[in-house]
């Protein structure tokens, strides 16, 4: 499909048209660039008003909401950064940020590595590739409340599967509360999440491989490039742009995964597990949006931040 | 001669159409303005000619309990009084952890129902928000039809508390009574109902057996059944904030000492492992497995025991909460029936609420249901006499202490419980390592910010 001309075309284009004759017709006609741009304008249109009216207008609302003292039902008045320097008093807060960062930086490097491992080994002629490929993709599929209940009564400290197979072999004498000990929550959670996300880095790993010309390969291994030095010089570079789009949107995604850590620990214990999207919840529950938003606000800079580090990388790839 | 349009010009229009189709229906004007409640007065015996016609489909959000029976009787009963008044009728039953949730959002979205069930805390927020009609004759009306209501079922209405208004009908009482295996607790001595929280912790001790049996099966989380630790605070004189409910006094002597006896109790392994994380099911969970001794529960674990369990049903014992060493708080709450101000059918909600408080159709849904009574009409039927937990919330509605007393009960004490910050508070003791200053400070810190904000 042809792109719309550029704005400077469709000047050029006008200055370049003949004038109309007078007595003719006084309706001006457009150039066929002209025209072919103001309908791919018109194309584009029902798109552009579905994100200013879905994304736009929702994304600066909740910016704006975050600055005043609104409450459900009411309109609110303008505070300033009363909400964020609240938050910023609250100990929850502290430790959110701390976990967060944690949650997010274990999960994404688990993914990464362990997804790329297997992506790499799905991609050889293994025996029954495309069942196991076909059984990666569970973990995704299955809906996130199943998942996470499911991890929840793994762990169990009582009648809970992991503990038991602990016990039996002998690892442990008694049962571990994964969930409930400070230093063990955080890594269940980050496992079960792990778990639930890493089939899509698979999947994308896997598509971006499958398009890695095999002379490439070839070519490396007659220059005598081992396993590694393919990987590192050809397989990388290949598959890089692919390797950054999913690390963004998966540290979104992570960031904003509200299911994992409610689900298994409600935040808890204490705030071993507190991330924005809980504390937030916890904001609704006393029905202060304004603070609620400033929670999910803060996220934003981090956002944008890293949305910046990838779209720069990115372009300097296409460069 | 006229001109053929050309294909962009065609699509041109068609998409201006579209654009103009959406700008419409996004702009298009709210409802008409809504008919005031509680005007009507009509007689609970109308017939469909009395009343107006319904704007739209009549809409009620009902509150989600453990009964199934319950929850279709109330939506049977409602459907009925629709086929009666000729009202298309849309009875939506909502899980009660999320109704702050579903009703803000709809709150924000303009699409609250014609008349819903709520707990009264929520009830209050929402009426300060002047989210609610005000329902004073009403209230009154169907008090006088139902012989009077109890008097907490009175309290969760109190005028002094909002505006002057009442604003809701209560429809039941709640609370929790205190559970306990008397299988487990007679052969180790035990044969009477605790009489203090110290003696709970005293027959867990003795008769606990770990890692089968654990004594006090109490929520320590971040859920609403954690809550019951601020119940226990109060007990030992511990207090929320001061009589005038705006400053906190969370950092007492009282305070200091229920902290010492709780996390001793939580140290020496009486609470069952996972009681720091659990969620709203934990403690039905670990009762009905058999692993906890002790639990406080409204009624859902009796209801499962009585259909799935009668082995343990016949092994459980029911008490009041017993008393600490300052005094026994014994927590009842109301649940209650509400129209939203944004309602379009008031008066058709107005009749409906006197249909639902009927006398006969109460005492048929508590049968069901997990309530004590709300009214002096409801007192005798009987459930109250038959079943052993309906006994307990027939003497949580009658001498219980009214939502958070000795505390103020104001929105402050709302969110302060909505943050469950004495949960929490315990658990920076027990999983954190704080010292009990230190959690206090913190705490106290916390709640001094909560009750600041409805200070200003």
């Amino acid at each position: 499909m042809r792109a719309p001309a550029p704005f400077t075309d469709i000047i050029m284009a006008e200055q370049a048209a003949p004038a109309i004759p007078s007595g003719e017709t006084q309706r001006r006609r457009l150039t066929l660039s002209q025209s072919n741009a103001l309908l791919g304008y018109f194309l584009v249109a029902p798109v552009v008003v579905c994100l200013l009216v879905l994304v736009v207008y929702p994304f600066l609302f909740a910016i704006w909401i975050s600055f005043t003292d609104r409450m459900v039902g009411q309109p609110g008045k303008f505070v300033g950064f009363e909400n964020y320097l609240y938050l910023m008093r609250q100990p929850s807060f502290q430790a959110t940020i701390r976990n967060t960062i944690v949650l997010v930086v274990s999960v994404q490097t688990l993914k990464l590595v362990l997804g790329m491992g297997i992506a790499l080994l799905l991609n050889q002629p293994i025996r029954g590739r495309q069942i196991w490929r076909g059984l990666i993709l569970l973990p995704w599929a299955m809906p996130a409340f199943v998942a996470f209940i499911t991890w929840k009564l793994l762990l169990a400290p009582q009648g809970g599967a992991i503990n038991h197979i602990l016990i039996s072999l002998g690892l442990v004498e008694t049962h571990v509360d994964f969930l409930s000990t400070k230093a063990l929550a955080m890594p269940s959670v980050i496992a079960a999440s792990f778990w639930r996300g890493f089939p899509f880095w698979v999947i994308a790993f896997l598509a971006a491989l499958q398009n890695v010309p095999k002379e490439l390969y070839e070519a490396a291994a007659m220059d005598g490039a081992g396993a590694w030095a393919r990987f590192r010089n050809v397989t990388i570079p290949s598959i890089r742009h692919v390797v950054l789009v999913v690390i963004l949107l998966s540290t979104i995604w992570t960031t904003n995964s509200f299911e994992a850590v409610w689900l298994m620990t409600q935040g808890g214990p204490s705030d071993a597990t507190m991330t924005f999207p809980v504390l937030a919840y916890f904001g609704l529950q006393s029905l202060r949006i304004g603070e609620a938003a400033a929670v999910s606000v803060s996220l934003l800079p981090v956002f944008g931040i890293l949305i910046f580090i990838i779209a720069k990388m990115l372009q300097e790839e296409d460069a | 001669m006229r001109r053929v349009p050309t294909k962009w010009q065609r699509a041109l229009q068609i998409m201006t159409l579209l654009l103009l189709l959406a700008v419409a229906a996004a702009c298009a004007a709210p409802a008409a303005a809504p008919a005031p409640a509680d005007g009507g007065g009509e007689a609970a015996g109308e017939t469909a000619s009395d009343m107006p016609a319904a704007e739209g489909t009549f809409t009620y959000w009902g509150g989600l309990i453990f009964s199934e029976t319950a929850n279709q009787m109330l939506v049977d009963r409602i459907e009925q009084w629709g086929a009666e008044r000729g009202v298309d009728v849309e009875v939506v039953m909502i899980n009660q952890n999320e109704t702050v949730q579903r009703v803000s959002a709809a709150i924000e979205a303009g699409t609250m129902p014609d008349a819903l069930d709520v707990g009264r805390t929520f009830m209050d927020l929402l009426a300060i928000q002047e989210q609610l009609e005000p329902l004073d004759d009403l209230y009154a009306e169907i008090g006088d039809s139902v012989g009077g209501w109890l008097p907490a079922a009175d309290e969760s209405t109190n005028p002094d508390r909002i505006d002057g208004h009442r604003y809701g009908i209560p429809f039941s009482l709640g609370g929790n009574v205190l559970y306990r295996r008397a299988d487990v607790l007679e052969p180790a001595g035990f044969t009477e109902a605790p009489a203090t929280w110290e003696e709970i912790a005293d027959m867990s001790r003795a008769a606990q057996s770990p890692p089968d049996t654990y004594g006090m099966g109490f929520a320590l989380s971040n859920v609403g059944d954690a809550n019951i630790t601020t119940t226990m605070l109060q007990a030992w004189g511990g207090r929320i904030a001061d009589d005038a409910g705006t400053t906190c006094t969370i950092d007492s002597a009282e305070t200091r000492a229920f902290l010492e006896w709780i996390t001793t109790a939580f140290n020496d392994g009486l609470f069952p492992p996972g009681a720091t994380t659990w969620d709203g099911a934990g403690d039905n969970v670990a009762y009905q497995s058999g692993n906890a001794i002790f639990i406080a529960n409204p009624g859902s674990v009796y209801l499962y025991m009585r259909d799935e369990d009668p082995e343990l049903g016949d092994a459980t014992r029911y008490s009041a909460f017993p008393a600490g060493p300052a005094m026994r708080v014994a927590p009842v709450d109301a649940n209650l029936r509400v129209i939203p101000t944004s309602s379009k059918n008031k008066e058709l909600a107005v009749d409906l609420l006197k249909y639902l408080a009927d006398p006969e159709f109460m005492k048929e849904y508590y049968y069901h249901a997990i309530y004590g009574p709300a009214a002096q009409g409801y007192v005798d039927a009987p459930i109250f006499t038959e079943s052993p937990v309906h006994q307990g919330l027939l003497d949580l509605a009658l001498n219980g202490t009214f939502g958070s007393l000795p505390d103020v009960n104001n929105p402050a004490l709302s969110e302060y419980q909505t943050n469950f910050l004495t949960p929490r508070m315990i658990q920076r003791i027990v999983v954190d390592g704080v010292s009990i200053d230190d959690a206090i400070a913190e705490t106290q810190e916390a709640c001094q910010a909560i009750y600041d904000k409805y200070n200003e």
